[in-house]
């Protein structure tokens, strides 16, 4: 039986979920929910049929089985605990949330309800960086002695180069409070599970943030991290360059391996689109999703998972309070 | 036929802008009113796109220029940044990120967001229509008005964003798409309703297609000679654009200039154009969203 699906907030990341979940085999979108009129419209001409104004009326629907939360971060507490507390399955953006006690209680939140809850990483669903993970795992690389990722692009702004017209940015993103930081929680909490999956726990970790625009937030960060493996990782992530890169260099005591995640030239985007309908670059998402799905049905602990979620937050709060001066 | 000077900013000095628009306001025979006491200075910020893409104007630009205002007239002039909000932009975030919060710190002059002002209504006649647009009173009321822009490609059928497109960004409305259908013409009615004394193009940076240092000032009195030459330096026919020609035929300036200092052409081989590939990739695209491929190829 298909999985009845909802969605929280279809702007943005919410749209590009709800364009995923609509490909999905084993379920449907079954309802949306928003405050805006116009993202709501956007969903219905996508083939939604019911839409909400209010979440709290869409998760009263018994048929829902799951919900993916799309919310600015400073909500996702209050959402994942009304949606764990409807007795519906949890999957919910990164990061996990804005502070590591909340992160604690959205935690709580699912375990009472016995629902599942699963965070969006979709990188741990891109095939390269899963093939470093074996290789590793079987002794390809022999021991990673140093990793270095670096995830650069031009964060809540539009890239100049990307075509398109600027596009507001919400508020919220220039409120630290709302989002728990800026670049580092915003990009490094994708670094850092990926690194987390291929090297162990985080050890020990420093950063450097910069404030290239003189915001509240830091615009730049270059952590250095310890992990289990034994390897020391630097991390680079910002939001000030108009040129997206996510790069993963390792290097072994056995061989070197680089793995990048980036979009497709134009016109090999457009063929990836009309002979699939999905980039390569977007196909992580609709894997994740997929993943998300037969753990529900399969009655599986997903992964990423919110203590995953919660152990990336705890690495970033460590790097803002273990501050190195240059 | 109006001035237009096109000065190379010097790789070795301590103020390179000051000294090239010092040049550039002397070739086209500028003189500063000593009597002013109420500027207004209109950068070209753009969404919250840093100098260095060569979308804005850089702050160190307006920071040497507010120097040489207060040597010409008076140390204790008033001096005002003014931008309104946009579509996607809010002054509130554009002047802090792009560095002119720090500059009206450093310089003691106010920032002022167009949007937030007091303004009037006034009536534009043009081409037999009539065009109502709000004026910020803070411009109507200066003595110098200055106008800093940025060669840019835009939408068609305007093409060209540089100095009186930028004149366009005064106007306090924020939702400024709404003008798209009528974008050329919004724009030479609004030059009409604020004529500005001096117009300069910040240009050390150039957009284009992509980025390129290109060291380039220019100044002239009249915004239509201005954007004409402008226009010639980034690849595009003057002629060809409509709101050009309208804009001399309502008496905005005129579109014939004498170009005076570095010769264009050295610009104009400079300033990143589109190429042959780039032009038939954008018909390909457009072919293809025209056909009703667009969505499915994800070109929508």
């Amino acid at each position: 039986m298909k999985i009845k699906l909802g969605i929280i907030g279809v702007g943005g990341i919410g749209q590009l979920h709800l364009k995923h979940a609509l490909r999905l085999g084993n379920a449907e979108v079954y309802c949306v929910a928003d405050t805006s009129k116009s993202a709501l419209q956007a969903a219905k001409a996508l083939g939604v049929k019911n839409t909400y104004n209010d979440y709290t009326e869409m998760l009263k629907t018994p048929e829902l089985d799951a919900v993916i939360i799309a919310l600015p971060t400073h909500l996702h507490l209050k959402c994942a605990r009304d949606v764990a507390e409807a007795k519906k399955h949890v999957f919910l953006e990164k990061p996990i949330s804005a502070t590591v006690e909340e992160a604690k209680e959205v935690i709580a939140a699912a375990e009472q309800n016995s629902v599942k809850l699963m965070l969006g990483y979709p990188m741990r669903f891109n095939n390269h960086f899963l093939k470093l993970k074996q290789d590793i795992e079987n002794g390809v690389l022999g021991d990673v002695e140093n990793a270095h990722a670096t995830y650069v692009c031009a964060g809540p702004f539009v890239h100049r180069t990307d075509g398109h017209s600027p596009a507001p940015v919400p508020d919220w993103w220039f409120n630290p409070k709302q989002t728990g930081g800026g670049a580092f929680i915003d990009l490094g909490c994708h670094i850092i599970n990926l690194m987390r999956m291929l090297l162990g726990e985080v050890v020990d970790i420093r950063g450097q943030f910069g404030h290239r625009y003189g915001m509240d937030f830091e615009d730049s960060a270059m952590c250095l991290a310890r992990f289990t493996s034994g390897t020391v990782a630097a991390v680079n992530v910002g939001w000030y360059s108009q040129d997206y890169l996510l790069r993963l260099d390792l290097h072994g005591t056995v061989r070197n391996a680089s793995v990048e995640h980036m979009p497709p030239a134009s016109v090999s985007a457009a063929y990836q689109m009309l002979r699939r309908g999905i980039t390569t670059f977007n196909q992580p998402h609709l894997d994740e999703l997929t993943y998300f799905i037969n753990c529900i049905q399969n009655d599986t602990a997903p992964s990423p998972s919110g203590l995953d979620g919660l152990r990336d937050l705890e690495a970033i709060y460590a790097a803002y309070q273990n501050r190195i001066s240059l | 036929m109006s001035l237009v000077s096109l000065v190379k900013i010097p790789s070795a000095s301590s103020y390179p802008f000051r000294e090239a628009i010092t040049k550039a306001i002397q070739r086209v025979d500028y003189r500063f009113n000593s009597n002013a006491r109420k500027v207004v200075i209109k950068p070209n910020l753009c969404y919250y796109w840093d100098h260095t893409t060569g979308q804005t104007t850089s702050p160190q630009f307006v920071s040497e220029l507010i120097d040489l205002i207060r040597v010409q007239t008076s140390p204790e002039v008033e001096i005002a940044v003014v931008e309104s909000d946009a579509s996607a932009m809010r002054c509130k975030y554009a002047f802090r990120m792009l560095g002119y919060e720090k500059l009206a710190k450093e310089k003691n002059v106010q920032l002022i967001n167009l949007t937030e002002q007091e303004s009037t209504s006034v009536d534009v006649a043009l081409d037999g229509n009539v065009y109502t647009f709000s004026v910020p009173k803070i411009i109507s009321q200066a003595d110098l008005k200055i106008n800093v822009a940025h060669i840019k490609y835009t939408i068609d059928p305007v093409k060209l964003t540089c100095a009186m497109k930028n004149i366009f960004g005064c106007n306090p409305i924020q939702k400024k798409f709404k003008y798209h259908p009528y974008l050329g013409e919004a724009i030479v009615a609004l030059n009409k309703a604020m004529p500005f004394n001096l117009h300069l193009i910040d240009n050390n940076i150039a957009a284009g297609v992509q980025p390129r240092k290109m060291g380039l000032v220019m100044a002239s009195q009249d915004p239509v000679a201005l954007d004409s030459a402008a226009a010639k330096i980034a690849g595009l026919n003057p002629n060809k654009i409509p709101y050009l020609k309208l804009a001399e035929k309502e008496g905005v300036g005129k579109r014939a200039y004498v170009a005076v200092g570095e010769p264009l052409e050295t610009f104009r081989s400079l300033y990143p154009k589109p190429t042959f590939r780039m032009q038939t990739k954008k018909r390909v695209k457009r072919t293809l969203v025209a056909v009703g491929l667009g969505a499915r190829m994800g070109l929508e």
